[in-house]
């Protein structure tokens, strides 16, 4: 692990995503906070639709504008400036180069009609200086550390020629290509089989620590969590409902949500054998119906009248937070 | 990539097959001789306009000369006059029609619809789809009579400017704009709501896809985004379209043909078919029939040159 | 174990439906295509007499409700009337004829044959007065010369009061053809004979290539393999060639001159798109899990098919249908023109066909009505089948 810095180098502050639907204007991120520190692993953890997507393409300003807006209290705040004021100009010089993002399905993320050189070649091509012999040379040199196979001849390639995991690896050889500060990657290893996503994971790890990159992992796999991340922040239903290192979060954890999480995965082991795999009862709300008070009650083991009159506020203490009336204390 | 145009023309081959017996089987319900000749007409010319066209022959027969796709056979409406002389002088008139209205059309409507996914959901876009709905709901008819009307006859008439010929053909780059601009931009407009509309919904999709997401990420403008990335992706199924609408061109330019009296081959096969002249109907409903094929199969190479995906397999 | 709810139920309750009844243009398109059919079957009903479709309602080519019309036609169209007056009064029967004379709504005015043949003279002299000149529309002079033909032939006609008065009002509103019949009248009529066709054509196109198309997607084998290489075919021959083959077999047989022969053409090409769609829905509908299931648990193949498949593709169906109405519409101006279409009725591509001579001569309303009265119906459609495809098949291109 890379020494965090004092200051950090992404702030987020009340960041509220909010769309325009069939059903009126739903809040998809509902006040999220965070700071990411330079060389730091944050991972955001939640159940398919809990926000993290949205909150990590509200920060690089990838979402459709005539479908989504942030509420006006919303602050990134990088490199001195509030991404989410600055200018379509400006978005463009960080994004590629000073904040980076890879996504969930390699399959479909690249351009199936242009070489996997031409598409490295385009992010050194906005980016940076180099003239053309430069940037293939780099572009073999990036694809090389991302220990792709015979990456002269993968330049030449199309998309469709590749393997899942090579798709990957080039996404990820595309996004650090210029050095970016921040890594965001969604669900890089979800599309992936196990083995391959070890390897991926491995190599972001190495990665990080050569380019002193900070990386932002959005998955819903806690085992990856363990593997790879520094801090974690839990979402549920758009909003934070916790946020510590990941020791704190799976030694103690404090909402009930994170305890029902780390209870379902599968565990192997001569005591386990035989017990049926503990779920978490119930579906999460729609955004559109959402009940008065804690968003979780309705699936909370400890729920009581205090949960359903108010929504508990993120209260944070020693460096970590939770969102919850009767938080656990103590070890598991 | 050669298995697979190989593929497409072995799959061809018995359809056209059955277009061809189709076709025969069809003019064959009426006979034709009688038909030609008359309910009143003697036994001994029935008997000879048959023999002319080998129709007393066993179909088996007729199906393999047809096939055998031989013209020197004679018009029964013009005597003296062979098949193919007349599709040798009819085929220039039809492809002055049918070429630049295709090159037109495509350049055109593609235009429009870039300027209108690119300004998706604002004015320009709203105003153009309604544009393009109500274009489309107006008759093809409708569009020659205004086109004659006001491009031909009032603008000569009134306007003292002879642009455009009401009617007629000749060969010619020279006479070109006179005779066939007019029936062109025809074409063009009537097909412009059709297109324009499917080629923006291409596009929009193209829009909506991962690699556009990862393209912005990467720090790509708006524009860069539109023109390299999205439209090289939706000129894949542009250009499959484009090639199918050709053989509706050839239904658009046999109402242009017959209406501007160009005499192209929709207009020799209209003729026949009022004539009832039995051996330009066949042969010429065997060339359409071909040039469908041929253009079928023209659009799956297209396809499969410009789809890496394809090509590379 | 919920209630079984008829697949019909769930299709109305679905979130397609829901989203349909709330997208505003579609509701009034849905309006306007009610309109036209409340027309259609108060036409098919007998609203309309078939005098006011057939027969000549007054002068030929006589301008709508706005707008003059040049001296010279003016002059033929007095001309017109004053001959049919008299034409009536010198009968053999005078008397009976001029009481059961009718033009349009019109009756000759009461009074002996005398004293109309009077009348008629006087109009004739009148029309000679202004016949004299040659610049009509021009010449100061003949401005209150015209009043006064136009007194004079008025004096031969006794316009028709109250509610009859209302109609003959409204048969002339949008001017006469060349045959001098009711422009309006005969729209109004051709709308019954669109909506017949659009839906029998429609329907049957529709019928047809589900079945085929939901048989060849689920079957596959052999029974695909045939289905696509008809329809390859059939798709293969411009419609219009098609269409001309049709009209060649057709003529001079039983069926030349009904609708069949155009019912034949339509069906013939409608039936592959919707074959198309329907096809590759069920097959991808096939590989889908419930359906899969529904195998697992023993459930014959066609009730299968018919049950569970060809219900989720009643969408298709709908938004087919409405294409495809679309297609008859147009296809029938076309057929018109080639003399392949309707012949024994008015339409709007008889209508607009006829036009053509007359927009040479500057007459627009025929052409106006009929294409106007067109492009609103298929426009509704339009938009119709563009609202149904937004609401039940969001990935549509």
């Amino acid at each position: 692990m890379s020494a965090t810095a004092t200051e950090p180098i992404l702030q987020v502050r009340n960041l509220s995503t909010c769309f325009k639907t069939d059903l009126g204007v739903v809040t998809a991120v509902d006040d999220v906070s965070f700071d990411l520190h330079a060389g730091e692993t944050l991972g955001i953890v939640g159940e398919s639709g809990c926000g993290k997507t949205v909150t990590s393409k509200s920060i690089m300003r990838l979402l459709p504008s005539h479908l989504s807006f942030q509420k006006p209290e919303s602050q990134v705040l990088f490199g001195g400036q509030n991404l989410c004021t600055a200018s379509e100009e400006e978005m463009r010089r960080v994004r590629g180069d000073k904040i980076a993002m890879i996504f969930q399905e390699p399959m479909t993320s690249l351009n199936p009609v242009f070489k996997i050189g031409w598409q490295l070649d385009e992010a050194l091509r906005y980016h940076t200086d180099l003239d053309r012999a430069g940037r293939r040379a780099r572009a073999v040199e990036m694809l090389r550390l991302v220990e792709m196979p015979e990456p002269e001849r993968r330049v030449d390639e199309y998309p469709h020629q590749l393997s899942g995991g090579m798709r990957q690896r080039v996404m990820i050889a595309m996004a650090l290509c210029c050095e970016p500060d921040i890594l965001i990657a969604d669900e890089p290893t979800t599309a992936l089989d196990v083995t391959i996503q070890a390897q991926i994971l491995d190599l972001m790890n190495g990665l990080k620590e050569k380019l002193d990159t900070a990386i932002v992992l959005i998955t819903h796999d806690l085992g990856v969590v363990a593997q790879v991340c520094d801090r974690v922040m839990v979402m549920y239903a758009g909003r934070v409902i916790e946020s510590a290192g990941v020791h704190e979060v799976f030694h103690s954890p404090r909402h009930p949500y994170t305890q029902a999480l780390l209870e379902s995965i599968p565990k192997s082991g001569a005591r386990e054998h035989g017990k049926r795999l503990p779920t978490i009862p119930g579906i999460v709300p729609s955004l559109t119906e959402l009940p008065h008070g804690c968003r979780f009650q309705d699936r909370c083991a400890y729920k009581e009248e205090r949960c359903v009159e108010s929504e508990p506020a993120l209260e944070t203490s020693g460096g970590r937070s939770h969102r919850c009336h009767f938080p656990l204390g103590g070890e598991r | 990539m050669w298995t697979y145009v190989a593929r497409k023309l072995l799959y061809n081959i018995p359809v056209y097959l059955g277009i061809i017996l189709f076709l025969m089987l069809a003019l064959r319900v009426n006979d034709p001789a009688y038909a030609f000749l008359g309910k009143n007409a003697k036994p001994e010319d029935l008997l000879a306009i048959r023999a002319q066209l080998g129709l007393d022959q066993p179909f088996f027969m007729q199906y393999l000369e047809v096939l055998s796709f031989d013209f020197s056979i004679e018009s029964w409406a013009n005597k003296g006059l062979k098949v193919s002389d007349m599709l040798r002088a009819s085929i220039v008139p039809s492809l002055s029609i049918t070429l630049p209205a295709l090159f037109l059309t495509s350049i055109i409507s593609v235009s429009i619809a870039i300027i209108s996914a690119y300004f998706r959901g604002r004015g320009v876009d709203r105003s153009l789809m309604v544009l393009a709905v109500v274009g489309m709901s107006v008759s093809f008819l409708v569009y020659i009579i205004f086109g004659q009307y006001w491009g031909a006859y009032l603008l000569t008439r009134e306007g003292g400017i002879d642009a455009f010929a009401i009617g007629g053909f000749e060969p010619g780059l020279t006479h070109w704009r006179y005779y066939c601009l007019l029936p062109v931009l025809i074409s063009v407009i009537v097909s412009m709501g059709y297109d324009t509309r499917f080629y923006r919904s291409v596009m929009v999709e193209e829009s909506s896809r991962d690699y556009i997401t990862t393209a912005v990420a990467k720090g790509a403008g708006k524009r860069k985004v539109m023109f390299v990335h999205m439209l090289k992706n939706a000129m894949i199924p542009i250009i499959t379209r484009i090639m199918t609408t050709l053989p509706f061109l050839i239904m658009g330019s046999l109402l242009l043909e017959v209406y501007f009296n160009i005499p192209g081959m929709g207009r020799v096969l209209y003729k026949a078919i009022q004539e009832q002249d039995f051996p330009v109907i066949q042969s010429f409903v065997v060339i359409f029939a071909a040039f469908f094929i041929l253009s079928n199969i023209l659009t799956d190479v297209l396809y499969a040159l410009v789809d890496p995906r394809v090509r590379l397999s | 174990m919920s209630e079984e709810i008829g697949p019909l139920q769930k299709f109305l309750r679905g979130r397609g439906m829901r989203k349909l009844r709330r997208d505003r243009m579609a509701l009034a398109a849905l309006s306007v295509i009610g309109l036209y059919l409340l027309i259609a079957l108060s036409v098919m009903a007998g609203v309309l007499d078939n005098a006011d479709v057939f027969d000549r309602v007054g002068p030929d080519n006589v301008a709508g409700f706005w707008g003059t019309q040049d001296g010279e036609r003016r002059l033929d169209h007095h001309q017109l009337r004053i001959e049919r007056v008299e034409r009536a009064a010198k009968t053999t029967d005078p008397t009976k004829s001029l009481a059961e004379f009718r033009l349009g709504g019109l009756r000759a005015s009461a009074g002996t044959p005398e004293e109309v043949l009077g009348r008629v003279e006087e109009a004739w002299r009148a029309l000679d007065a202004v016949a004299a000149y040659d610049e009509l529309d021009v010449s100061p002079e003949v401005g209150p010369l015209f009043e006064e033909l136009d007194a004079k032939v008025a004096a031969l006609y006794e316009e028709p009061a109250g509610f009859a008065g209302f109609v003959q009002s409204l048969r002339m509103s949008l001017g006469t053809d060349r045959q001098g019949r009711s422009i309006l009248f005969r729209a109004l009529y051709s709308t019954k004979v669109a909506v017949q066709i659009g839906v029998v054509a429609s329907l049957i196109s529709v019928l047809l290539g589900t079945l085929l198309g939901a048989a060849a997607g689920y079957f596959g084998g052999w029974v695909d393999h045939a289905v696509v290489w008809l329809y390859s075919t059939f798709s293969s021959i411009p419609w219009i060639v098609l269409l001309m083959v049709l009209a060649a077999m057709f003529r001079g047989g039983a069926l030349d001159g009904t609708l069949i022969p155009v019912y034949a053409a339509f069906c013939m090409s409608f039936w592959i798109s919707p074959c198309r769609v329907v096809r590759g829905e069920v097959m991808k509908l096939k590989e889908l899990e419930y359906v899969q299931a529904a195998s697992a648990i023993g459930f014959g193949r066609v009730r299968i098919l018919l049950k569970h498949v060809v219900p989720n593709t009643a969408h298709l169906m709908f938004i087919n249908f409405s294409l495809l109405f679309i297609g008859a519409i147009k296809a029938e101006v076309i057929l018109s023109f080639l003399g392949l279409g309707v012949k024994n009725e008015p339409s709007w591509g008889v209508m607009i066909n006829q036009a053509k001579a007359e927009v040479l001569n500057g007459f627009f309303w025929q052409i106006g009505t009929a294409t106007a009265l067109m492009v609103v119906l298929v426009l509704a459609f339009n938009i119709l089948s563009d609202a149904l495809q937004d609401a039940f098949d969001p990935k549509h291109v």
